[in-house]
């Protein structure tokens, strides 16, 4: 894995090359080692942005290998972010490095975990007093260090994580020579079970399971058992490559336990219970759609609104279904939005994207006119596959598309109820041309 | 969170309905990096795997053109023909499939006078996992089996049903790529 040159054809200081990257956690997106990754329900892997950017705004997304659907952008999984971490230092700083560039261009960050910036960046000055040059971007990265330590309060999983930086700041020193790089048992134990992981799934918020371990209340939402956040969506698949990897490195262990969890299967089919964790929840799990259930791009199965392109920042639906509430206070350019669940739940959660909300912000319901949301899904509809950007009417009497739409928007705000009295399940260009030429 | 989604990510923020008075900023930058060193590591795995039947390249001056090459497969009416194609790739690759063209007149139901193909993986189905490997491959498949239900080429689509005449036209029109 020599792709050290890759970074402004600086090297890393410590030697990547020594660090043999397990094919398992090779990003299937970016071909690179996974950074800061994101396991679907489906149990495949990616990182943070290239799960975001495979993402659909308009309608459910996709697993990129197997397509499964989904509609929640999972959170990171923290447990395979701090072995990564733990395991390919080098590789994985030199990963932080050239995403905190990208982000810094976009002006968008993913959520900084505790631990992984600061101690990267504290044993990189340590490792080599030469190379400091090499961290480009120090600056704001203290910055943004420093929002991350400000919002960090409301982080659930805080002690946990506090926990693994800890020892993450004890050891990493050591392994540039690209020999102590080992990880225990203890960086994978199963948040229930507290034992080594077997066939570990991954729920929406990031925390990892034995499958076996996760038990869905009959007829209830499945609920993560560290920060209570409910889980959407199916009951989460097997993360294949995790458990292979696992299988690899702790042979006679997970043996171990793939004994204990039969023969405590065998057990329970032969008191014939019901109430096993895995029947449970083929049904069990209530999800928003069904299975291959495309919903409509105006309007979700039950008439409410769809909120295209625009995610909530605690469940991580993506597009928001229903009500949508906008913090008013957040001043970042990506803004924070809470669906309607969320925002009625009191999620704690900080946002997605680093966003510096705080509980005692103010947020706002957001009210689409039908109006609106065709204007929307024509720009995202340009913007996805290039068709014409409004409805033809919109361009009739203007020279540039802007002025046509500052006029349509305009309009549209000065009486909201409403203009435009296109069919609420219309969603064809043919439809919205016969509406109002008097734009 | 309001998208910053592959293909919006020119960064609209389509739902705040008062910034769309601001002009489209430029595509970003930060996606360019990423493009190179995705082309880069595909190019390095192709080379590596030595898939018979299918190659590609960049061209000279600008990695974001490839040219690939496609053998007909043993066994189809496109046996021993050779054809060139182009892939251009967007500045948010992978996350929007490259534009692939025939540079080779090839007769194909799925394919047009102008090179351009009928495949959904280069359309609506494309997945961000796709490579230059899979979309080569995929379209060396559809050459043996090609969707008649809706042809770009209606001659070739009628023609299917006879593979020897199909065998025919195919070596009539067929004028092997210049190196």
């Amino acid at each position: 894995m020599d792709s050290k040159t890759l970074i402004d054809g600086k090297s890393v200081d410590c030697d990547e090359s020594e660090e043999n990257i397990s094919e398992f956690f090779m990003c299937c997106v970016c071909l690179d080692i996974l950074y800061k990754p994101i396991v679907l329900a489906c149990g495949h892997v990616s990182c943070f942005w290239c799960v975001h950017k495979s993402m659909s705004g308009l309608h459910r997304s996709h697993c990129p290998v197997c397509r499964h659907p989904y509609h929640h952008f999972p959170t990171i999984c923290q447990m395979l972010h701090f072995l990564l971490l733990k395991m390919y230092p080098a590789a994985y700083k030199r990963r932080e490095v050239q995403i905190l560039e990208e982000e810094e261009q976009m002006g968008i960050f993913s959520p900084q975990l505790d631990g992984s910036s600061f101690e990267s960046k504290q044993s990189s000055v340590l490792s080599s007093p030469s190379n400091v040059s090499s961290v480009p971007c120090s600056a704001s990265e203290d910055k943004v260090c420093a929002r991350m330590q400000e919002s960090e309060s409301g982080f659930i999983s805080q002690d946990r994580v506090r926990t693994s930086s800890m020892e993450e700041n004890n050891l990493p020193k050591t392994n540039c020579d690209g020999t102590c790089n080992e990880v225990s048992i203890t960086d994978a134990l199963c948040s229930a079970c507290k034992q080594l992981l077997y066939h570990p799934a991954v729920l929406n918020c990031g925390h990892v399971y034995c499958e076996t371990c996760i038990i869905v209340p009959e007829d209830d939402i499945l609920i993560c058992q560290i920060c209570k956040s409910p889980h959407p969506g199916d009951f989460p698949k097997v993360c294949l490559e995790f458990g292979k990897f696992l299988e690899e490195k702790f042979p006679k262990e997970y043996a171990l336990r793939r004994d204990a969890v039969e023969h405590r299967r065998v057990q329970l089919e032969n008191k014939s219970s019901t109430a096993c964790s895995r029947n449970a929840s083929e049904n069990g799990v209530q999800s928003l759609f069904l299975p291959g259930d495309e919903f409509p791009t105006l309007q979700g199965k039950d008439g409410s609104m769809v909120h295209l392109a625009v995610g909530c920042d605690s469940c991580g639906m993506f597009p928001i279904v229903g009500d949508r509430y906008k913090c008013k206070d957040c001043v970042e350019a990506i803004g924070f939005d809470l669906c309607g669940d969320c925002y009625n739940t009191q999620s704690k959660l900080p946002g997605r994207f680093n966003q510096q909300h705080t509980p005692d912000h103010r947020l706002e319901l957001i009210k689409l006119s039908d109006f609106t949301h065709n204007l929307m899904l024509g720009i995202v509809r340009h913007l996805e596959d290039g068709s014409p950007f409004l409805p033809q009417y919109a361009f009739e009497d203007s020279e540039d598309g802007s002025a046509a739409l500052e006029s349509s928007v305009a309009q549209q705000s000065s009486d909201d109820s409403g203009v435009a009295p296109v069919s609420r399940d219309t969603g064809n260009d043919e439809d919205q041309s016969n509406e109002p030429s008097s734009i | 969170m309001a998208t910053m989604n592959s293909g919006y990510q020119d960064n609209t923020p389509v739902p705040a309905v008062s910034s769309s008075k601001k002009p489209l900023p430029p595509e970003k930058i930060a996606d360019t990096q990423s493009v190179l060193k995705r082309l880069q590591s595909e190019l390095m795995a192709l080379m590596m795997s030595g898939d018979p039947g299918i190659s590609a390249f960049p061209e000279e001056d600008n990695i974001l053109k490839w040219k690939g090459t496609i053998h007909g497969s043993k066994d189809t009416v496109f046996e021993g023909t050779e054809y060139r194609l182009s892939l251009n790739f967007p500045a948010d690759y992978p996350f929007k499939p490259p534009k692939v063209k025939f540079d080779t007149r090839c007769f194909h139901p799925n394919v047009d006078v102008y090179g351009n193909i009928c495949l959904d993986i280069l359309q609506d189905q494309w997945s961000s996992a796709y490579d230059v490997g899979t979309i080569l491959l995929s379209i060396q498949s559809l050459l043996g089996e090609p969707n008649i239900s809706s042809p770009l080429n209606n001659e070739a689509a009628a023609l299917w049903g006879n593979q020897e005449e199909y065998r025919k036209m195919v070596e009539k029109l067929y004028k092997p790529p210049t190196a």
